[in-house]
């Protein structure tokens, strides 16, 4: 299933976004899962409050129902909607039919794809290890790569510039205490940054 | 006219004020745009130096700093779709896709303006009936009134963003239940942070302290802008937005005008309210926008009015923070309760008194208040002039940064990774909520809302013996209550009957 965006500059950005929303059904139970979880979990809280009969779980399970009764209200709305007409037989909408079909992507675009979305999660899994000092460089060079900045020229000097910002704005200007590594040779090294940026403070 | 012309003088005529005066401004302009810090970081970093000031150049400089930081964060919002802070979430709706179609200049005109005309009528509001109004709203609003006005401005706010009105109110749905991580208002009962379901045990410390709206912000907004804009690199599809210096016409401002007068009232009452403030302001203003307007299907799309409407209610709000506060000693929200701490440091307690007791510093304050919110104009206007540039940078060169200021801003709020977790999952999230047609204003809006209403709801229950017909009983709650229901109504008849709901922030 593909879906559509047109953006306001007039670009329509055709993404494809897998199986889990491709049928109303399956919105409506990826829906009726998630408030059935969530439901389930309130079972782990359910005690009484002195003086508020509700109790703590009384909130979060009338959610879960409206969040219940809102998903099978959409569904039973997108059915009743996609009933075609007599003069739709093949049961497509006007939309439908005029969809652009979306790009086939080699394999390199769909790995550059996956790779903006892992980069950050990649980054955060090892900050807290080596240092928000010493991941940040290798951070921003990951995402101008991904970006598809192939001069060095660009890739030294943006990379230098907002590492420099950051650090003069958040270390120098506004001490921020940003994780600083568990491994002892980067702790060493994040904190001997922090120290010479702050050189005369 | 007399105490406000006394006042102006003796703001103006003092070289330390005007220093102050100034300091405060610039300040609270640069604080609010940079998403890593805000006004209340700026705030809680001079309020140990206070004790040393004057008490009416120290509170005249957290007024001035208020003013300033509403506004400041929509520069942020309308360039690169990251708000400064909550209250300018929803300027990112139209500001950011004008500024993708060149009229970044119109967006940032609109918002100097009317967050300008929108702090000043608000301040001459309170200059003219804080003591009046702030009686009469502490008096009228219960626990009952203000669940019924979050019920109100949820029912109102839900098709925001969204594709389909189902989809708005299952994204504030979802918001509301993310709200409800952390601990129980009532009671203090921990929840969703351990436990086991279906065999699976899971505990997290962490979330005792509940999901941040401020993560979750930076992450649809500003992530999921560069996740967007990533995958359009990837396809070759994306085109650099023109830097435009245009300011909005005043036939264009003329045809904004009830927008406008509509957002200031909105935004003044929702000011006045302790704990609701310039959020909700900003929120209604604009889901009041988007219904009243003759071309809904425009908003999110880039329309001037949504810009208008969103910082004409925040910048509204400010005024009205100070009334509860000077007139009953009442904070509503983190900044004016700095404000609070300043007049304890001083020996001084806020109240009606005050304006017998410290007439001088009242109206110092509401003076710089004044003055601050016709700054902006002229401030906003150099802004709009240098900053727009940035827009002259490739973007490829500006994503690292916008992220790297998320993740400090978001980990800086509490000194948890786990926020930075939660903005990067928001902002994966996000990029699919656009193409979904979810709303990931809805979630916000629940998420901010969520807890508020929760504890305003349980209060409710308590008071009225858990009768829930006891809303129809007071006037206000039943007037939220009933206006509410018919919102919900129309909009469902509107849906089914397949008429077009308005589609904002889609993209």
């Amino acid at each position: 299933m593909s879906s559509s965006d047109n953006r306001p500059d007039g670009q329509t950005l055709t993404v494809s976004i897998g199986p889990l929303f491709s049928t109303p059904v399956l919105e409506w139970l990826f829906w009726l899962m998630l408030a059935g979880m969530v439901y389930a979990l309130t079972d782990n809280f359910d005690e009484p409050i002195a003086e508020y009969q509700f109790g703590a779980s009384g909130w979060p399970r009338v959610l879960c129902a409206a969040l219940a009764f809102g998903a099978t209200a959409q569904l039973f709305y997108k059915l009743t909607r996609k009933r075609p007409g007599p003069e739709e037989p093949s049961g497509k909408s006007a939309d439908q039919a005029n969809e652009v079909a979306p790009p086939i992507l080699s394999l390199r675009a769909k790995l550059q794809r996956a790779g903006v979305f892992a980069t950050p999660f990649v980054y955060l899994y090892v900050m807290p290890e080596i240092g928000f000092y010493v991941a940040t460089p290798f951070f921003i060079l990951a995402i101008l790569l991904l970006l598809e900045v192939r001069s060095i020229k660009a890739l030294t000097s943006v990379t230098a510039v907002v590492y420099g910002l950051v650090l003069l704005i958040f270390t120098r200007f506004f001490y921020v205490a940003l994780p600083v590594g568990r491994i002892e040779s980067f702790y060493d090294l994040n904190n001997w940054i922090i120290a010479f940026v702050r050189t005369g403070m | 006219m007399i105490e406000f012309v006394n006042g102006t003088l003796a703001l103006f005529g003092d070289p330390t004020a005007v220093m102050i005066f100034g300091f405060g401004l610039i300040g609270g302009m640069l604080f609010g745009a940079i998403p890593g810090v805000n006004m209340l970081t700026l705030g809680a970093v001079l309020l140990p130096f206070t004790i040393n000031m004057a008490p009416n150049h120290a509170v005249m400089l957290f007024s001035v700093i208020y003013c300033a930081g509403v506004f400041g964060g929509a520069i942020t919002a309308i360039l690169f779709n990251i708000p400064g802070a909550p209250e300018n979430a929803p300027t990112c709706f139209d500001g950011y896709p004008m500024t993708v179609q060149g009229k970044s200049g119109k967006a940032i005109g609109a918002a100097v303006s009317c967050s300008a005309i929108g702090g000043v009528a608000s301040a001459v509001v309170m200059m003219a009936a804080t003591p009046l109004i702030a009686g009469w709203a502490v008096r009228a609003f219960g626990p009952q009134e203000i669940f019924a006005l979050i019920f109100f401005g949820l029912a109102v706010s839900a098709s925001v963003g969204a594709e389909t009105l189902w989809k708005g109110w299952l994204s504030v749905f979802a918001g509301l239940l993310i709200a409800t991580i952390g601990t129980d208002p009532v009671g203090g009962v921990p929840r969703f942070n351990g436990g086991s379901v279906m065999g699976f045990e899971f505990s997290s410390y962490y979330l005792s302290a509940g999901i941040h709206f401020i993560p979750m912000i930076l992450g649809f907004f500003a992530v999921s802008e560069v996740f967007v804009q990533a995958m359009s690199i990837a396809e070759g599809k994306r085109k650099r937005p023109k830097a435009s210096l245009e300011f909005p016409s005043l036939v264009e401002f003329w045809s904004v005008r009830f927008t406008m007068l509509r957002s200031m009232v909105l935004g003044f009452f929702a000011g006045i309210l302790p704990g609701i403030g310039a959020t909700l302001a900003a929120f209604l203003g604009y889901s009041q926008a988007v219904r009243w307007s003759k071309t809904p299907e425009r908003f999110g799309k880039g329309e001037l009015a949504g810009v208008v409407a969103s910082e004409t209610a925040n910048n509204s709000a400010t005024g009205a923070a100070m009334i509860p506060l000077l007139a009953l000693g009442l904070p509503g929200g983190a900044l004016t309760a700095m404000i609070m701490g300043i007049f304890q440091i001083h020996g001084m307690e806020p109240g009606p008194l005050i304006f017998i007791n410290s007439s001088d510093l009242v109206w110092v304050t509401f003076a710089a208040m004044f003055w601050a919110n016709l700054c902006i104009v002229f401030l906003g206007w150099l802004q709009t002039k240098t900053v727009v540039h940035i827009l002259n940078v490739p973007f490829r060169w500006l994503a690292p940064g916008i992220l790297l200021l998320a993740t400090i801003g978001a980990f800086a709020l509490r000194n948890l990774t786990i926020d930075v977790w939660v903005m990067f999952l928001a902002g994966a999230i996000g990029f699919f909520l656009r193409r979904t047609g979810y709303s990931a204003a809805g979630i916000v809006l629940g998420l901010i809302l969520g807890k508020l209403g929760e504890s305003a709801f349980a209060k409710s229950m308590q008071l009225m013996d858990y009768d829930v017909f006891g809303f129809f009983s007071r006037p206000i709650a039943a007037f939220l209550l009933i206006a509410a229901l018919l919102t919900v109504a129309s909009s469902i008849w509107n849906e089914v009957r397949g008429r077009e709901l308005q589609k904002a922030l889609i993209d």
